[in-house]
């Protein structure tokens, strides 16, 4: 593991430079959301005044006139509430909460920068209310929305498109940022369920690797071979410069799983190629687990983080799987003479067939 | 512990136009010009501020040659210029691919809006209709700012070279409100046919006129009235191998002011 997180570094002190695919346009907008004691809330929307009350003047069929100052935009705004109100929507558990709001448009330093305006919605939180949904559609870009109670100073963030509903926010507890070590901790177990029990596939593939030989030697040199290769190309794809599609990678995983599967039926020592073979079938793998973590989804403040804590994960998934087989059957029985022949070849035999049926199978969808 | 959903998944479709936005389109000699990038529909649009990581190309181009415009990431304007010369400056902004992931439906209804049949079918042939999409898109956004007289019409559009490229026929400086403005697109420097082209206007943007491209990537678009108007096309493409996406698109526009004064024709 140590070994990967150094892999890892290095891979991302070389990338940092690099320009990377960005998921969308980021706007203006910022919304921030305080919960006071339960009681109350708070939400303050920052946003470019023209850009607002051009949409807002279309939306009733007029087009905004040039060079408005800034009073003549917060009246429009006010003028305009019933409008306005119609593309937010604040939730608290399935009741639709109506705040008062204050529309305020705050004067042009100079005549260079935008007017911004600053929209203030206040009200109270339903008794007992447990969760809190935002959706705001006057603007086509994304923001970034804060939440935050009031006594704390931790705030959550969280990134919106335009017109998009807000996963739901608990109530019931103050909705704390998740710390670089909550973080790593989700993302560590989120890497673990990734291999027990989510990853059949990773699961065979590493007992293959261990049934190969009952030697601690041999066991030691394949995992390694095949984490050194996992975490490099899982942080090559995260950070954009290695891809493969999945209809390539996926397919090519099973396949290794049978290769690895079908040489223990024929082979019962750690040859050299064999540790290259495990570590190109790693190299695989990698990719395979970058696919998957995209869709978890990384938190942008601690994408490093979680991408180093997930492969960690990962890795922990796998030595449990290695663990469980030494308990199960490695221990008593590797050193028997019938070990071989009644558990290591069936046991390989049925995970080739297994990797056969998958390669067909993920070859066909 | 509270968890908060940190992926941007069931984002809404990112059908939104991008354009540019000059502080004037028409600049005096020596003026220095703010580009702002705009995102939206209907030219109704919200800032996009400068983002270094997204430019792939942010430059313009007139007599003396092409340069980049200046700005500093996180403002609006994102890029500054300084007319050297009278003539036409043509700007252009040519994004890197960003990554955005929709619903069958949303990306279906996407297609449609953008006149993107041919990809409907193509998916409706693979029985891929019912399937999520995976999509890098990229901005081509272009804009003709005339410093001086429009009497030169021999200067006019310039191809940036950008992967989907609307070019206009004739300067926009020269025609008036009523007249045809003839444009030309291409994708990868060859004509596009058979591309819906739309135009709109500031003031009526609802109003759009529209027509598809001719073998040679050619259309016509009346441009019934004064002011400033965007030009728009959407071309898509299968996403190319390797790049975990399922199709890739390009968004072209080119932005311009028309002057109601007859006199400003020939």
């Amino acid at each position: 593991m140590r070994a990967s997180v150094a892999v890892l570094t290095v891979l991302v002190v070389a990338v940092a430079s690099r320009p990377t695919l960005r998921a969308h346009e980021i706007g203006t907008t910022r919304v921030s959301v305080v919960f006071e004691e339960g009681r109350t809330y708070q939400i303050d929307i920052v946003t470019d005044a023209t850009a607002l009350a051009e949409k807002l003047e279309a939306s009733a069929g007029r087009t905004l006139n040039a060079d408005m100052r800034s009073e003549q935009l917060q009246s429009l705004m006010a003028g305009a509430d019933a409008m306005f109100r119609g593309r937010i929507t604040l939730m608290f558990d399935d009741a639709e909460a109506r705040p008062a709001i204050a529309y305020a448009v705050r004067p042009v330093p100079d005549a260079s920068s935008a007017s911004t305006a600053a929209i203030h919605l206040t009200g109270e939180i339903p008794p007992g209310a447990r969760h809190f949904t935002w959706k705001y559609g006057w603007t086509f870009a994304s923001y970034a929305m804060t939440v935050r109670n009031a006594s704390s100073v931790e705030s959550a963030t969280e990134w919106l498109e335009g017109g998009q509903t807000s996963p739901p926010i608990s109530l019931a507890a103050p909705p704390s940022h998740l710390d670089r070590l909550q973080t790593a901790w989700r993302y560590l177990v989120l890497g673990f369920t990734h291999i027990v029990p989510k990853g059949l596939d990773h699961v065979l593939f590493v007992l293959g690797l261990y049934l190969l030989s009952g030697r601690a030697r041999s066991i030691l040199w394949q995992v390694s071979a095949f984490t050194v290769a996992h975490s490099i190309t899982l942080g090559l794809s995260m950070y954009g410069i290695v891809s493969v599609t999945p209809r390539i990678v996926e397919p090519l995983i099973a396949v290794s799983i049978a290769y690895v599967a079908v040489e223990n039926i024929f082979l019962s020592e750690l040859k050299s190629w064999r540790i290259a073979l495990v570590f190109a079938f790693g190299l695989l793998h990698g990719m395979g687990f970058a696919g998957a973590l995209r869709e978890l989804g990384l938190p942008r403040t601690e994408f490093l983080t979680a991408l180093l804590t997930f492969n960690a994960g990962v890795e922990t998934g796998q030595l449990a799987v290695i663990g469980a087989a030494f308990l199960l059957v490695g221990w008593h029985c590797a050193h028997r003479g019938w070990y071989r022949r009644r558990v290591v070849v069936p046991a390989s035999a049925l995970i080739a067939c297994i990797a056969a049926y998958w390669t067909v199978q993920r070859l066909m969808s | 512990m509270v968890v908060v959903a940190l992926t941007v998944a069931g984002a809404r479709p990112l059908a939104h136009d991008m354009w540019m936005e000059p502080t004037t389109f028409l600049p005096e000699t020596g003026q220095i010009v703010g580009v702002k990038l705009r995102v939206g529909q209907d030219l109704l649009g919200d800032p996009i501020p400068r983002d270094s990581s997204l430019i792939n190309q942010f430059v313009f181009e007139d007599a003396g040659g092409r340069k980049p415009l200046v700005g500093r990431d996180g403002a609006d304007p994102a890029g500054y210029l300084r007319v050297a010369s009278p003539g036409l400056v043509v700007i252009g902004y040519h994004s890197n691919p960003s990554r955005v992931e929709l619903t069958a439906e949303k990306f279906n209804q996407y297609l449609k809006e953008e006149g993107l049949e041919a990809v409907a079918a193509v998916r409706a042939r693979r029985n891929e209709t019912n399937a999520p999409v995976r999509e890098l898109f990229t901005r081509c956004a272009k804009s003709l700012v005339l410093s001086g007289s429009p009497v030169d019409a021999a200067s006019g559009d310039r191809v940036l070279g950008f992967p989907l490229e609307l070019v206009a026929g004739r300067n926009p400086y020269v025609i008036h409100a009523g007249q045809d403005l003839p444009v030309r697109l291409t994708y990868e420097n060859r004509p596009l046919a058979g591309a819906l082209v739309v135009a709109m206007n500031r003031r009526d943007a609802s109003q759009k006129a529209s027509a598809r491209t001719d073998a040679e990537g050619r259309a016509k678009l009346p441009l019934g009235r004064a002011g400033m108007w965007m030009v728009k096309a959407v071309h898509m493409v299968p996403a190319p191998a390797g790049s975990n996406a399922d199709w890739a698109s390009y968004w072209a526009s080119l932005t311009f002011e028309l002057s109601g004064d007859k006199s400003g024709a020939h």
